[in-house]
């Protein structure tokens, strides 16, 4: 029972008197305007605080276990090392709120706002945090284990160590997140949302992210065992060193990946090898590999009437002007023609995997040449940022095309038949008397 | 492409169902979402082409999402691709989105004898270095090619 009776407290509260280490087990003070209050060490297992205003009021190692504060406002309050095991805190508004090694255990927060509260070490095993507001959090070395989080909302929250074990992320947005070596075994991470988020030495062995958007996620040396990434985004994503034995990846979406050590981009993964790497079938290329067969033209540089030739494996990077220069690539060939690059009156030919972030334009009419500007290419990625003007002929086994919204394109495609048709018109029909168009 | 795998969304559009194959005009206020065959000139806000559909005509469209087979002309706002476009296609588009299939050998989109005329006409003004005749006065960029 409690000491005091709800009006004594009220009484109390308004007169600017402390309640430290009061027992106010059991207290009905639904609603009651108790704004900087101070109830440290206090017993209040049980209280009705439904709606109490209770912003700025210090509960610092207050036993809250069991209390009802459903709707309560506790913005910025200090609720340091408080017991709320148990505790009913529905919609209640904790923004900025110290809970820092406050025992949540089993607590329910559905739809609470945390936005920029502080959790670190509190203990939020078993709790509900449904559809709660967590931006800009403090989680640090928190327990959050077999915790409800369908649905929550930790945009830029910080959960370096956290424990996320077997909890519930089912369509939880974790948009630039940091979760550096936290544990998340075994979450149900089912379409969640962790774009950009930082998942450094994470331990997501057996979790479920189906559907998840990875896009641009850091995932250097994280442990991905036995994981199932079906139909997830993984753009972007940085995956050096990552453990990934048993990962199931059907149907995953990545236009490419960055497989840096140090997540600068410098080596990256293209789709078709993107399911080798992920799966270990193909060995990390470190950055090293790369500069040996890396060319680079910078940025003032200008080529006119070269011819160059560069040999399968090899990666070129263009940023440079390049004017009338006839390019060979071998078999598997990066060419990268680079934001300020431009190559003006070139042909590209061979098979090689070309991407152009920057511009490509084919010679004007009255000076071109026969054949396409890009013949046989393997694969062609034109960026946001690039544009392309001109003719592309596929090689009989056709090109891999990639295009992203914004780019800007004036081209042909033209299949090898096509153009071998056109060909054998122009010199007075096919061999075999057929004439007839090749149609896919 | 989630509408796609979402026969059972609320809005109003129109539907020509697998099976079916449609020969002439047809012009809607409404989306159309076609798994059958269409043979002739459309007009719709958004048009959604399934893996079991075919579009082959002159097209006009707001958005096209394309999982099937495409020929002819089409004037659009913003175009997500996959599947197939035959030859003899030109596609007008402000905005295009290819991507590349990560698994295997398979091809996100097959493209014939196809025209692409998308986004603004790319100019090379920006990032050519000011050229000079021999008397060092500035000369002009040559005109953008169509």
């Amino acid at each position: 029972m409690a000491e005091l009776t709800p009006d004594a407290v009220v009484s109390k509260v308004k007169r600017g008197e402390k309640l430290d280490r009061a027992d106010l087990s059991g207290i009905l003070l639904a609603n009651a305007v108790l704004e900087g209050a101070s109830f440290r060490r206090c017993d209040m297992v049980g209280a009705n605080l439904e709606g109490a205003r209770l912003r700025n009021a210090n509960l610092k190692s207050a036993n809250l276990c069991e209390a009802f504060l459903s709707g309560a406002d506790l913005r910025d309050a200090n609720l340091d090392n408080a017991d709320l095991e148990g505790a009913n805190l529905q919609r209640a508004l904790l923004t900025g709120a110290n809970l820092s090694r406050a025992n949540l255990e089993g607590a329910n927060l559905q739809g609470a706002n945390l936005a920029g509260a502080r959790l670190t070490h509190a203990q939020l095993d078993l709790a509900n945090l449904g559809g709660a507001d967590c931006t800009g959090a403090v989680l640090t070395h928190a327990d959050l284990g077999e915790c409800y989080l369908g649905g929550v909302k930790m945009m830029k929250s910080e959960l370096t160590n956290a424990n996320l074990s077997d909890s519930n992320l089912e369509d939880a947005d974790f948009t630039g997140a940091v979760l550096a070596d936290a544990q998340l075994r075994s979450v149900k991470a089912r379409g969640a949302k962790l774009v950009g988020a930082i998942l450094t030495k994470v331990d997501l062995t057996k979790a479920n992210l189906s559907g998840a958007d990875l896009t641009n996620a850091d995932l250097r040396n994280s442990t991905l065992t036995d994981a199932r990434l079906e139909g997830a985004n993984l753009t972007g994503a940085k995956v050096f060193g990552l453990i990934a034995k048993g990962l199931q990846i059907t149907g995953i979406k990545a236009d490419w990946l960055d497989n840096s050590p140090n997540a600068d981009g410098s080596v990256r993964v293209v789709a078709t090898q993107i399911a080798a790497v992920l799966t270990g079938q193909a060995p990390a290329r470190l950055p090293d590999d790369r500069s040996a067969n890396r060319r680079y033209f910078g940025r003032g540089d200008v080529l006119r009437n070269a011819s160059l030739q560069f040999d399968e494996g090899a990666t070129v990077e263009i940023e440079s002007l390049f004017e009338q220069c006839t390019i060979a690539l071998g078999r598997g060939t990066e060419l990268i023609v680079g934001s300020d690059g431009v190559l003006s009156g070139c042909q590209i030919t061979g098979a090689g995997n070309i991407t152009i972030n920057g511009k490509f334009f084919e010679k004007p009419e009255g000076k071109k040449s026969s054949g396409a500007a890009i013949v046989g290419a393997h694969q062609l990625v034109v960026t946001a940022s690039g544009a392309l003007v001109g003719a592309v002929q596929q090689p009989p086994e056709l090109t891999r095309f990639a295009f992203e919204p914004g780019c800007q394109l004036r081209m042909r495609i033209s299949t090898s038949d096509s153009e071998r048709n056109s060909l054998e018109t122009r010199n007075g029909g096919s061999r075999n008397g057929d004439n007839k168009s090749a149609k896919r | 492409m989630n509408d796609l795998k979402n026969p059972g969304a609320t809005e109003k559009r129109t539907l020509v169902e697998e099976g079916t194959t449609f020969k002439g005009s047809l012009s809607s206020t409404c989306p159309i979402l076609v798994k059958g065959t269409i043979n002739g000139d459309l007009e719709a806000p958004s048009l959604t082409v399934a893996a079991t559909g075919s579009v082959s005509g002159k097209v006009k469209a707001g958005e096209l999402k394309s999982e099937g087979e495409l020929s002819g002309e089409f004037d659009v706002d913003k175009i997500v691709l996959s599947g197939s476009v035959k030859d003899n296609t030109v596609i007008r588009a402000k905005a295009l989105e290819v991507k590349l299939a990560v698994t295997g050998s398979k091809m996100q989109v097959v493209f014939g004898e196809v025209q692409l005329e998308i986004g603004d006409q790319p100019t090379r003004e920006k990032a050519e270095p000011v050229k000079t005749d021999g008397n060092g006065k500035s000369v002009p960029p040559p005109p953008a090619e169509t």
